[in-house]
Protein backbone atom coordinates (compact mmCIF):
# COMPACT_ATOMS: atom_id res chain seq x y z
CA UNK A 1 0.00 0.00 0.00
CA UNK A 2 1.18 3.50 -0.84
CA UNK A 3 2.73 5.63 1.88
CA UNK A 4 0.07 7.81 3.52
CA UNK A 5 2.79 10.24 4.57
CA UNK A 6 3.96 10.63 0.98
CA UNK A 7 0.36 11.01 -0.23
CA UNK A 8 -0.32 13.85 2.24
CA UNK A 9 3.04 15.49 1.53
CA UNK A 10 2.45 15.46 -2.23
CA UNK A 11 -1.11 16.77 -1.87
CA UNK A 12 0.09 19.67 0.31
CA UNK A 13 2.97 20.76 -1.90
CA UNK A 14 0.80 20.45 -5.02
CA UNK A 15 -1.71 22.69 -3.17
CA UNK A 16 -4.50 20.19 -3.85
CA UNK A 17 -5.70 20.78 -0.31
CA UNK A 18 -4.75 23.20 2.45
CA UNK A 19 -3.35 21.73 5.62
CA UNK A 20 -6.12 23.41 7.67
CA UNK A 21 -8.80 21.75 5.50
CA UNK A 22 -7.04 18.40 5.67
CA UNK A 23 -6.89 18.54 9.48
CA UNK A 24 -10.51 19.72 9.71
CA UNK A 25 -11.60 16.79 7.47
CA UNK A 26 -9.76 14.25 9.64
CA UNK A 27 -11.15 15.68 12.87
CA UNK A 28 -14.66 15.71 11.45
CA UNK A 29 -14.32 12.06 10.35
CA UNK A 30 -13.14 11.02 13.84
CA UNK A 31 -15.91 13.00 15.53
CA UNK A 32 -18.63 11.50 13.32
CA UNK A 33 -17.34 7.94 13.48
CA UNK A 34 -19.20 5.24 15.40
CA UNK A 35 -15.95 3.39 16.25
CA UNK A 36 -15.38 5.42 19.44
CA UNK A 37 -11.65 5.86 18.86
CA UNK A 38 -11.22 9.31 20.41
CA UNK A 39 -10.89 10.26 24.06
CA UNK A 40 -9.91 13.84 23.26
CA UNK A 41 -9.76 15.67 19.95
CA UNK A 42 -6.94 18.19 19.69
CA UNK A 43 -8.67 20.90 17.64
CA UNK A 44 -6.70 23.89 18.93
CA UNK A 45 -3.19 22.42 18.78
CA UNK A 46 -3.84 20.84 15.37
CA UNK A 47 -5.36 23.89 13.75
CA UNK A 48 -2.58 26.20 14.98
CA UNK A 49 0.08 23.87 13.56
CA UNK A 50 -1.86 23.46 10.29
CA UNK A 51 -2.09 27.21 9.75
CA UNK A 52 1.68 27.50 10.22
CA UNK A 53 2.23 24.82 7.55
CA UNK A 54 -0.19 26.60 5.18
CA UNK A 55 1.68 29.83 5.71
CA UNK A 56 4.98 28.18 4.73
CA UNK A 57 3.43 26.64 1.62
CA UNK A 58 1.86 29.98 0.66
CA UNK A 59 5.29 31.62 0.94
CA UNK A 60 6.82 28.85 -1.21
CA UNK A 61 8.98 27.67 1.65
CA UNK A 62 10.10 24.06 1.59
CA UNK A 63 8.24 21.75 3.99
CA UNK A 64 9.61 18.60 5.58
CA UNK A 65 8.31 15.14 4.81
CA UNK A 66 6.27 14.90 8.02
CA UNK A 67 5.14 18.53 8.07
CA UNK A 68 1.36 18.81 8.09
CA UNK A 69 0.81 15.04 8.37
CA UNK A 70 -2.02 14.24 10.85
CA UNK A 71 -1.34 11.57 13.42
CA UNK A 72 -2.98 10.08 16.49
CA UNK A 73 -1.48 9.16 19.83
CA UNK A 74 -2.70 6.60 22.30
CA UNK A 75 -4.10 8.36 25.35
CA UNK A 76 -1.23 7.22 27.53
CA UNK A 77 1.17 9.80 26.06
CA UNK A 78 1.67 13.21 27.57
CA UNK A 79 1.26 16.25 25.34
CA UNK A 80 1.77 19.53 27.17
CA UNK A 81 -1.46 21.38 27.92
CA UNK A 82 -3.69 18.53 26.66
CA UNK A 83 -5.65 15.85 28.50
CA UNK A 84 -3.95 12.53 29.25
CA UNK A 85 -6.30 10.07 30.90
CA UNK A 86 -4.85 6.62 30.17
CA UNK A 87 -8.54 5.93 29.38
CA UNK A 88 -9.15 5.97 33.13
CA UNK A 89 -11.75 7.63 35.31
CA UNK A 90 -8.94 8.50 37.72
CA UNK A 91 -7.22 10.84 35.25
CA UNK A 92 -10.17 11.95 33.14
CA UNK A 93 -9.42 15.63 33.91
CA UNK A 94 -5.61 15.40 34.09
CA UNK A 95 -3.67 17.86 31.92
CA UNK A 96 -0.13 16.98 30.82
CA UNK A 97 2.54 19.31 32.17
CA UNK A 98 5.10 18.28 29.52
CA UNK A 99 5.35 16.36 26.24
CA UNK A 100 6.59 12.79 25.72
CA UNK A 101 9.93 12.63 23.89
CA UNK A 102 8.65 10.43 21.03
CA UNK A 103 5.70 12.76 20.41
CA UNK A 104 7.90 15.85 20.65
CA UNK A 105 10.25 14.44 18.01
CA UNK A 106 7.34 13.90 15.61
CA UNK A 107 5.97 17.39 16.28
CA UNK A 108 9.43 18.92 15.85
CA UNK A 109 9.45 17.27 12.42
CA UNK A 110 6.10 18.97 11.72
CA UNK A 111 3.64 16.08 12.17
CA UNK A 112 0.32 17.26 13.62
CA UNK A 113 -1.36 15.46 16.55
CA UNK A 114 -5.12 15.38 16.03
CA UNK A 115 -6.46 12.91 18.56
CA UNK A 116 -5.74 11.23 21.91
CA UNK A 117 -6.86 7.70 21.19
CA UNK A 118 -9.08 5.39 23.21
CA UNK A 119 -7.38 2.28 24.60
CA UNK A 120 -7.59 -0.18 27.45
CA UNK A 121 -7.21 1.65 30.75
CA UNK A 122 -3.44 2.04 31.50
CA UNK A 123 -2.83 -0.62 28.80
CA UNK A 124 -4.64 -3.27 30.87
CA UNK A 125 -6.45 -5.29 28.25
CA UNK A 126 -6.42 -6.96 24.86
CA UNK A 127 -9.71 -5.67 23.43
CA UNK A 128 -9.99 -1.90 24.17
CA UNK A 129 -13.17 -2.59 26.14
CA UNK A 130 -11.60 -1.88 29.54
CA UNK A 131 -11.93 1.89 29.17
CA UNK A 132 -13.81 4.70 30.91
CA UNK A 133 -14.66 6.12 27.48
CA UNK A 134 -16.61 3.09 26.23
CA UNK A 135 -15.39 0.23 24.02
CA UNK A 136 -13.66 0.82 20.71
CA UNK A 137 -15.26 -0.93 17.73
CA UNK A 138 -13.26 -2.78 15.09
CA UNK A 139 -12.60 -0.93 11.82
CA UNK A 140 -13.72 -3.86 9.64
CA UNK A 141 -16.71 -5.11 11.62
CA UNK A 142 -18.19 -3.09 14.48
CA UNK A 143 -19.48 -6.26 16.15
CA UNK A 144 -15.89 -7.28 16.78
CA UNK A 145 -13.40 -5.85 19.26
CA UNK A 146 -10.71 -3.44 18.12
CA UNK A 147 -7.99 -5.38 19.91
CA UNK A 148 -5.85 -3.83 22.54
CA UNK A 149 -4.63 -2.13 24.24
CA UNK A 150 -3.88 0.33 21.39
CA UNK A 151 -7.29 -0.35 19.79
CA UNK A 152 -8.27 3.25 19.02
CA UNK A 153 -4.92 3.83 17.32
CA UNK A 154 -5.21 0.79 15.03
CA UNK A 155 -8.81 1.61 14.09
CA UNK A 156 -7.97 5.24 13.29
CA UNK A 157 -5.22 4.15 10.92
CA UNK A 158 -7.37 1.45 9.28
CA UNK A 159 -10.24 3.91 8.75
CA UNK A 160 -7.89 6.59 7.37
CA UNK A 161 -8.70 9.03 10.20
CA UNK A 162 -4.98 9.46 10.87
CA UNK A 163 -2.04 8.98 8.48
CA UNK A 164 -0.38 7.01 11.26
CA UNK A 165 -0.78 6.55 14.99
CA UNK A 166 1.56 5.98 17.90
CA UNK A 167 0.63 3.04 20.09
CA UNK A 168 2.28 1.51 23.11
CA UNK A 169 3.23 -2.17 23.32
CA UNK A 170 3.99 -3.97 26.60
CA UNK A 171 2.89 -7.51 25.74
CA UNK A 172 1.38 -7.14 22.26
CA UNK A 173 -0.67 -3.95 22.51
CA UNK A 174 0.44 -2.60 19.13
CA UNK A 175 0.78 -5.90 17.26
CA UNK A 176 -2.52 -7.52 18.18
CA UNK A 177 -4.86 -4.58 17.34
CA UNK A 178 -2.83 -4.02 14.16
CA UNK A 179 -3.67 -7.62 13.17
CA UNK A 180 -7.36 -7.28 14.12
CA UNK A 181 -7.71 -4.15 11.95
CA UNK A 182 -5.39 -5.27 9.12
CA UNK A 183 -2.66 -2.64 9.35
CA UNK A 184 1.06 -2.75 10.15
CA UNK A 185 2.25 -2.30 13.74
CA UNK A 186 5.83 -2.34 15.00
CA UNK A 187 7.08 -3.05 18.49
CA UNK A 188 10.68 -1.87 18.17
CA UNK A 189 13.68 -3.15 20.09
CA UNK A 190 13.31 -2.29 23.78
CA UNK A 191 15.16 0.99 24.29
CA UNK A 192 15.17 2.13 20.66
CA UNK A 193 12.50 4.77 21.33
CA UNK A 194 12.27 6.80 24.54
CA UNK A 195 9.47 6.00 26.96
CA UNK A 196 9.72 9.38 28.68
CA UNK A 197 6.22 10.83 28.91
CA UNK A 198 4.29 7.57 28.47
CA UNK A 199 2.25 6.34 31.43
CA UNK A 200 4.23 3.36 32.70
CA UNK A 201 2.55 -0.04 32.70
CA UNK A 202 5.38 -2.60 32.96
CA UNK A 203 8.60 -0.66 32.61
CA UNK A 204 10.81 -3.61 31.61
CA UNK A 205 8.80 -4.32 28.44
CA UNK A 206 6.99 -1.02 27.66
CA UNK A 207 7.75 0.12 24.09
CA UNK A 208 6.63 3.04 21.93
CA UNK A 209 5.84 2.12 18.33
CA UNK A 210 4.06 3.12 15.12
CA UNK A 211 0.90 1.78 13.50
CA UNK A 212 0.53 2.56 9.78
CA UNK A 213 -0.86 1.30 6.48
CA UNK A 214 2.49 0.89 4.75
CA UNK A 215 5.97 -0.40 5.53
CA UNK A 216 7.48 2.84 4.24
CA UNK A 217 5.49 4.82 6.82
CA UNK A 218 6.58 2.45 9.59
CA UNK A 219 10.18 3.06 8.51
CA UNK A 220 9.86 6.86 8.41
CA UNK A 221 8.10 7.14 11.78
CA UNK A 222 10.42 4.70 13.55
CA UNK A 223 13.44 6.65 12.35
CA UNK A 224 11.89 9.95 13.44
CA UNK A 225 11.25 8.73 17.00
CA UNK A 226 14.40 6.66 17.64
CA UNK A 227 17.46 7.68 19.62
CA UNK A 228 19.01 8.12 22.99
CA UNK A 229 17.15 10.30 25.47
CA UNK A 230 18.62 11.70 28.66
CA UNK A 231 15.20 11.30 30.31
CA UNK A 232 15.10 7.53 29.69
CA UNK A 233 18.27 5.73 30.69
CA UNK A 234 17.19 2.52 28.93
CA UNK A 235 17.40 4.19 25.51
CA UNK A 236 20.18 3.26 23.12
CA UNK A 237 21.69 4.71 19.98
CA UNK A 238 20.34 3.15 16.81
CA UNK A 239 21.13 3.19 13.12
CA UNK A 240 18.38 4.68 10.92
CA UNK A 241 16.57 2.14 8.73
CA UNK A 242 17.58 2.94 5.14
CA UNK A 243 15.03 3.29 2.35
CA UNK A 244 17.14 0.93 0.24
CA UNK A 245 15.91 -2.10 2.24
CA UNK A 246 12.82 -2.20 0.04
CA UNK A 247 14.97 -2.66 -3.07
CA UNK A 248 17.38 -5.29 -1.76
CA UNK A 249 16.86 -8.97 -2.57
CA UNK A 250 15.95 -11.13 0.40
CA UNK A 251 16.71 -14.69 -0.60
CA UNK A 252 20.21 -16.03 -0.60
CA UNK A 253 21.78 -19.26 0.50
CA UNK A 254 22.74 -17.97 3.92
CA UNK A 255 19.30 -16.69 4.88
CA UNK A 256 17.32 -18.88 7.24
CA UNK A 257 13.88 -18.37 8.70
CA UNK A 258 12.56 -20.02 11.86
CA UNK A 259 9.19 -20.68 13.47
CA UNK A 260 8.26 -22.06 16.87
CA UNK A 261 6.73 -25.52 16.86
CA UNK A 262 5.40 -25.07 20.41
CA UNK A 263 3.07 -22.31 19.20
CA UNK A 264 1.17 -24.98 17.28
CA UNK A 265 1.14 -27.48 20.14
CA UNK A 266 -1.40 -25.14 21.72
CA UNK A 267 -4.63 -27.13 21.49
CA UNK A 268 -6.70 -23.94 21.43
CA UNK A 269 -5.24 -22.63 18.17
CA UNK A 270 -7.84 -21.93 15.51
CA UNK A 271 -7.46 -24.40 12.63
CA UNK A 272 -7.92 -21.66 10.01
CA UNK A 273 -5.05 -19.63 11.48
CA UNK A 274 -2.88 -22.75 11.63
CA UNK A 275 -3.60 -23.69 8.01
CA UNK A 276 -3.00 -20.15 6.74
CA UNK A 277 0.34 -20.07 8.52
CA UNK A 278 1.38 -23.46 7.14
CA UNK A 279 0.36 -22.29 3.66
CA UNK A 280 2.56 -19.22 4.03
CA UNK A 281 5.54 -21.33 5.17
CA UNK A 282 5.06 -23.48 2.10
CA UNK A 283 5.07 -20.41 -0.20
CA UNK A 284 8.24 -19.11 1.46
CA UNK A 285 9.98 -22.48 1.00
CA UNK A 286 9.01 -22.49 -2.68
CA UNK A 287 10.98 -19.24 -3.05
CA UNK A 288 14.11 -21.14 -2.05
CA UNK A 289 14.28 -19.90 1.54
CA UNK A 290 15.32 -22.35 4.25
CA UNK A 291 12.69 -22.57 6.98
CA UNK A 292 13.64 -24.20 10.24
CA UNK A 293 11.36 -25.55 12.97
CA UNK A 294 12.50 -24.38 16.43
CA UNK A 295 11.76 -25.59 19.94
CA UNK A 296 10.52 -23.02 22.45
CA UNK A 297 8.87 -22.65 25.82
CA UNK A 298 5.31 -23.76 26.35
CA UNK A 299 2.99 -20.83 25.60
CA UNK A 300 1.40 -21.08 29.07
CA UNK A 301 4.83 -20.45 30.61
CA UNK A 302 5.34 -17.42 28.36
CA UNK A 303 1.96 -15.95 29.28
CA UNK A 304 2.37 -16.63 33.00
CA UNK A 305 5.93 -15.25 33.14
CA UNK A 306 4.82 -12.12 31.34
CA UNK A 307 1.77 -11.51 33.51
CA UNK A 308 3.59 -12.13 36.79
CA UNK A 309 6.23 -9.55 35.89
CA UNK A 310 3.76 -7.10 34.29
CA UNK A 311 1.40 -7.25 37.27
CA UNK A 312 4.27 -6.74 39.74
CA UNK A 313 5.48 -3.72 37.79
CA UNK A 314 2.05 -2.19 37.29
CA UNK A 315 1.27 -2.57 41.01
CA UNK A 316 4.44 -0.59 41.66
CA UNK A 317 3.94 1.97 38.87
CA UNK A 318 0.31 2.68 39.74
CA UNK A 319 1.08 3.14 43.44
CA UNK A 320 1.60 6.81 42.52
CA UNK A 321 -2.09 7.09 41.67
CA UNK A 322 -3.72 7.90 44.98
CA UNK A 323 -5.53 11.19 44.41
CA UNK A 324 -2.99 13.15 46.45
CA UNK A 325 -1.14 15.29 43.92
CA UNK A 326 -3.28 14.64 40.82
CA UNK A 327 -6.24 12.57 39.71
CA UNK A 328 -9.63 12.33 41.32
CA UNK A 329 -9.55 12.37 45.13
CA UNK A 330 -12.45 10.91 47.10
CA UNK A 331 -12.44 11.87 50.76
CA UNK A 332 -12.65 9.26 53.51
CA UNK A 333 -11.58 9.23 57.11
CA UNK A 334 -7.95 10.34 56.89
CA UNK A 335 -5.17 10.02 54.35
CA UNK A 336 -5.01 6.21 54.21
CA UNK A 337 -8.74 5.96 53.75
CA UNK A 338 -8.76 8.75 51.12
CA UNK A 339 -6.13 6.84 49.21
CA UNK A 340 -7.90 3.47 49.43
CA UNK A 341 -11.31 4.87 48.49
CA UNK A 342 -9.89 6.96 45.62
CA UNK A 343 -8.15 3.89 44.19
CA UNK A 344 -11.07 1.51 44.75
CA UNK A 345 -13.62 3.81 43.12
CA UNK A 346 -11.48 5.00 40.23
CA UNK A 347 -9.71 1.86 38.99
CA UNK A 348 -11.58 -0.61 36.78
CA UNK A 349 -12.05 -4.24 37.86
CA UNK A 350 -9.31 -5.37 35.44
CA UNK A 351 -6.83 -2.79 36.71
CA UNK A 352 -7.59 -3.75 40.31
CA UNK A 353 -7.15 -7.44 39.42
CA UNK A 354 -3.67 -6.69 38.04
CA UNK A 355 -2.64 -4.44 40.95
CA UNK A 356 -3.80 -7.04 43.49
CA UNK A 357 -2.04 -9.84 41.55
CA UNK A 358 1.15 -7.77 41.41
CA UNK A 359 0.93 -6.98 45.11
CA UNK A 360 0.53 -10.70 45.86
CA UNK A 361 3.62 -11.77 43.90
CA UNK A 362 5.76 -9.13 45.57
CA UNK A 363 4.67 -10.13 49.07
CA UNK A 364 6.07 -12.60 51.56
CA UNK A 365 5.23 -16.20 50.71
CA UNK A 366 4.89 -15.49 46.99
CA UNK A 367 7.95 -13.49 46.01
CA UNK A 368 10.49 -16.32 45.77
CA UNK A 369 8.25 -19.05 44.39
CA UNK A 370 6.56 -16.84 41.82
CA UNK A 371 8.16 -13.43 41.21
CA UNK A 372 11.82 -14.46 41.48
CA UNK A 373 11.10 -17.60 39.49
CA UNK A 374 9.44 -15.51 36.78
CA UNK A 375 12.58 -13.31 36.69
CA UNK A 376 14.64 -16.48 36.32
CA UNK A 377 12.38 -17.69 33.49
CA UNK A 378 12.72 -14.30 31.80
CA UNK A 379 16.49 -14.74 31.72
CA UNK A 380 16.07 -18.28 30.32
CA UNK A 381 13.71 -16.99 27.62
CA UNK A 382 16.18 -14.27 26.65
CA UNK A 383 19.01 -16.82 26.51
CA UNK A 384 16.91 -19.05 24.25
CA UNK A 385 16.31 -16.13 21.87
CA UNK A 386 20.05 -15.40 21.80
CA UNK A 387 20.72 -18.99 20.87
CA UNK A 388 17.93 -19.09 18.24
CA UNK A 389 19.15 -15.95 16.49
CA UNK A 390 22.57 -17.52 16.09
CA UNK A 391 20.82 -20.21 14.01
CA UNK A 392 18.18 -18.23 12.10
CA UNK A 393 17.91 -14.66 10.80
CA UNK A 394 14.25 -14.17 11.55
CA UNK A 395 11.34 -15.87 13.29
CA UNK A 396 7.78 -15.70 11.98
CA UNK A 397 4.60 -16.54 13.83
CA UNK A 398 0.88 -15.86 13.92
CA UNK A 399 -0.17 -12.90 16.08
CA UNK A 400 -2.99 -14.59 18.01
CA UNK A 401 -4.17 -18.18 18.40
CA UNK A 402 -7.79 -17.22 17.66
CA UNK A 403 -9.73 -14.91 15.35
CA UNK A 404 -10.90 -11.46 16.49
CA UNK A 405 -13.39 -11.89 19.38
CA UNK A 406 -16.87 -10.45 19.35
CA UNK A 407 -17.58 -7.46 21.61
CA UNK A 408 -18.18 -8.49 25.23
CA UNK A 409 -16.80 -12.05 24.96
CA UNK A 410 -13.37 -11.45 26.53
CA UNK A 411 -14.60 -9.41 29.50
CA UNK A 412 -16.41 -12.48 30.79
CA UNK A 413 -13.24 -14.56 31.08
CA UNK A 414 -10.02 -12.74 32.11
CA UNK A 415 -7.92 -15.92 31.90
CA UNK A 416 -8.99 -16.45 28.29
CA UNK A 417 -7.98 -12.86 27.54
CA UNK A 418 -4.55 -13.38 29.12
CA UNK A 419 -4.03 -16.59 27.14
CA UNK A 420 -4.89 -14.82 23.88
CA UNK A 421 -1.53 -13.02 24.25
CA UNK A 422 0.31 -16.35 23.89
CA UNK A 423 2.17 -15.44 20.67
CA UNK A 424 3.04 -11.82 21.43
CA UNK A 425 4.32 -11.77 25.03
CA UNK A 426 7.43 -13.91 24.40
CA UNK A 427 8.92 -11.35 21.99
CA UNK A 428 8.15 -8.59 24.53
CA UNK A 429 10.08 -10.49 27.20
CA UNK A 430 12.93 -10.82 24.71
CA UNK A 431 12.91 -7.06 23.99
CA UNK A 432 12.98 -7.97 20.30
CA UNK A 433 11.79 -5.94 17.29
CA UNK A 434 8.56 -7.51 16.05
CA UNK A 435 6.28 -6.34 13.28
CA UNK A 436 2.69 -7.33 12.63
CA UNK A 437 1.94 -7.62 8.91
CA UNK A 438 -1.73 -7.52 7.85
CA UNK A 439 -1.69 -10.80 5.94
CA UNK A 440 -4.52 -13.20 6.80
CA UNK A 441 -5.22 -12.92 10.55
CA UNK A 442 -1.81 -11.27 10.92
CA UNK A 443 1.78 -12.47 10.80
CA UNK A 444 4.58 -11.42 13.16
CA UNK A 445 8.12 -11.03 11.88
CA UNK A 446 10.80 -10.93 14.60
CA UNK A 447 14.55 -10.35 14.45
CA UNK A 448 17.37 -10.12 16.94
CA UNK A 449 17.69 -6.82 18.82
CA UNK A 450 18.31 -3.67 16.75
CA UNK A 451 17.55 -5.41 13.47
CA UNK A 452 14.37 -3.54 12.50
CA UNK A 453 15.79 -3.09 8.98
CA UNK A 454 15.78 -6.85 8.35
CA UNK A 455 12.24 -7.15 9.77
CA UNK A 456 10.89 -4.53 7.35
CA UNK A 457 12.89 -5.91 4.44
CA UNK A 458 11.47 -9.40 4.94
CA UNK A 459 7.94 -8.05 5.46
CA UNK A 460 8.28 -6.31 2.09
CA UNK A 461 9.33 -9.60 0.51
CA UNK A 462 6.49 -11.49 2.24
CA UNK A 463 3.97 -9.00 0.89
CA UNK A 464 5.19 -9.70 -2.62
CA UNK A 465 4.57 -13.45 -2.35
CA UNK A 466 1.27 -13.51 -0.40
CA UNK B 1 0.99 -4.64 65.32
CA UNK B 2 0.87 -7.77 63.20
CA UNK B 3 3.77 -8.20 60.77
CA UNK B 4 1.44 -9.69 58.18
CA UNK B 5 -0.44 -6.96 56.35
CA UNK B 6 -3.60 -7.91 54.49
CA UNK B 7 -3.75 -7.56 50.70
CA UNK B 8 -6.31 -4.79 51.08
CA UNK B 9 -3.76 -2.65 52.94
CA UNK B 10 -0.78 -3.57 50.76
CA UNK B 11 -2.62 -2.77 47.52
CA UNK B 12 -4.55 0.12 49.07
CA UNK B 13 -7.72 -1.19 47.48
CA UNK B 14 -10.86 -1.82 49.52
CA UNK B 15 -11.90 -5.50 49.81
CA UNK B 16 -8.94 -6.61 47.66
CA UNK B 17 -9.11 -10.36 47.10
CA UNK B 18 -7.00 -12.77 45.04
CA UNK B 19 -8.44 -13.54 41.59
CA UNK B 20 -8.98 -17.13 40.49
CA UNK B 21 -7.83 -16.31 36.93
CA UNK B 22 -4.61 -14.75 38.19
CA UNK B 23 -4.00 -17.64 40.62
CA UNK B 24 -4.12 -20.00 37.63
CA UNK B 25 -1.26 -18.03 36.03
CA UNK B 26 0.70 -18.29 39.30
CA UNK B 27 0.16 -22.07 39.36
CA UNK B 28 1.90 -22.39 35.99
CA UNK B 29 4.99 -20.62 37.37
CA UNK B 30 4.93 -22.64 40.60
CA UNK B 31 5.07 -25.94 38.70
CA UNK B 32 7.52 -24.83 35.98
CA UNK B 33 11.19 -25.75 36.49
CA UNK B 34 10.83 -27.92 39.62
CA UNK B 35 14.64 -27.80 40.07
CA UNK B 36 14.54 -24.04 40.66
CA UNK B 37 16.93 -23.36 43.54
CA UNK B 38 15.90 -21.84 46.84
CA UNK B 39 18.87 -19.50 46.51
CA UNK B 40 18.18 -16.50 44.32
CA UNK B 41 20.26 -17.05 41.17
CA UNK B 42 22.63 -14.19 40.32
CA UNK B 43 21.73 -14.22 36.63
CA UNK B 44 18.24 -12.84 37.19
CA UNK B 45 19.92 -9.50 37.72
CA UNK B 46 21.55 -9.65 34.29
CA UNK B 47 18.33 -8.50 32.61
CA UNK B 48 17.98 -4.85 31.55
CA UNK B 49 21.19 -3.67 33.18
CA UNK B 50 21.95 0.04 32.92
CA UNK B 51 25.58 0.96 33.38
CA UNK B 52 26.45 3.77 35.78
CA UNK B 53 27.81 5.98 32.98
CA UNK B 54 24.41 5.79 31.27
CA UNK B 55 22.59 7.27 34.24
CA UNK B 56 21.85 10.97 34.08
CA UNK B 57 23.33 13.31 36.65
CA UNK B 58 21.34 13.66 39.83
CA UNK B 59 20.64 17.37 39.55
CA UNK B 60 17.55 19.47 40.12
CA UNK B 61 16.05 20.69 36.84
CA UNK B 62 13.90 23.77 37.19
CA UNK B 63 10.48 23.43 35.54
CA UNK B 64 9.18 26.23 33.37
CA UNK B 65 6.40 28.44 34.72
CA UNK B 66 4.02 26.81 32.24
CA UNK B 67 4.86 23.37 33.64
CA UNK B 68 4.51 24.59 37.22
CA UNK B 69 1.08 26.07 36.49
CA UNK B 70 -0.09 22.89 34.80
CA UNK B 71 1.10 20.83 37.76
CA UNK B 72 -0.77 23.17 40.17
CA UNK B 73 -3.90 22.97 38.04
CA UNK B 74 -3.84 19.19 38.42
CA UNK B 75 -4.00 19.40 42.24
CA UNK B 76 -7.17 17.62 43.37
CA UNK B 77 -7.54 20.23 46.13
CA UNK B 78 -5.78 23.56 46.12
CA UNK B 79 -5.66 26.54 48.47
CA UNK B 80 -3.69 29.73 47.80
CA UNK B 81 -1.48 27.92 45.30
CA UNK B 82 -0.69 25.08 47.72
CA UNK B 83 -1.69 21.43 47.55
CA UNK B 84 -4.18 20.52 50.26
CA UNK B 85 -3.68 17.09 51.80
CA UNK B 86 -5.46 15.27 54.59
CA UNK B 87 -3.78 15.34 57.96
CA UNK B 88 -0.64 13.23 57.59
CA UNK B 89 0.06 12.49 61.25
CA UNK B 90 -2.70 10.29 62.54
CA UNK B 91 -3.45 9.35 66.12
Amino acid sequence: MESEILKVHNALIAKNISCADLIADKISAIRNSSNNTANFILDDVALEMALAVDSKIKNDEEIGFLEGVPFGLKDVYLLQGCNASGSSKFLKDYISPYTATAIKKLMDAGAIPVVKENCDCFGHGSTSENTFFGPVKNALDENLVAGGSSGGSAVNVAKGFTAFSIGGDTGGSIRQPAAFNKVYGLKPTYGRISRFGIMAYASSTDCVGPIAKSLEDIRIITNAMSGKDIHDSTTTDSIPIPESIFCDKIADNEFCLGYYKSFFANENIDQGIKQNFEGMISKIRKKGITVKELEFFDTNILVSTYYVLAMAETASNLARLDGTTYGERILGEGIKDDRAISRSENFTEETKRRIVGGTQVLSHGYSHGIYTKARFLLREIQRKFQSDFSEVNLVISPVTPNPTPRMGESLKDPLLMYLSDAYTVGFSLGGLPTLTCPFGQGVQVTADKNNEALVLKFAHFLKSII
Amino acid sequence: MSKIMPLEVLASIKNAKPSKSVEELFDVIKTAFPDFSKDIPEEINEVNIITVENLRNDVVAESTNKEKNLIRNNFPREKNGFLVVSKVIEG
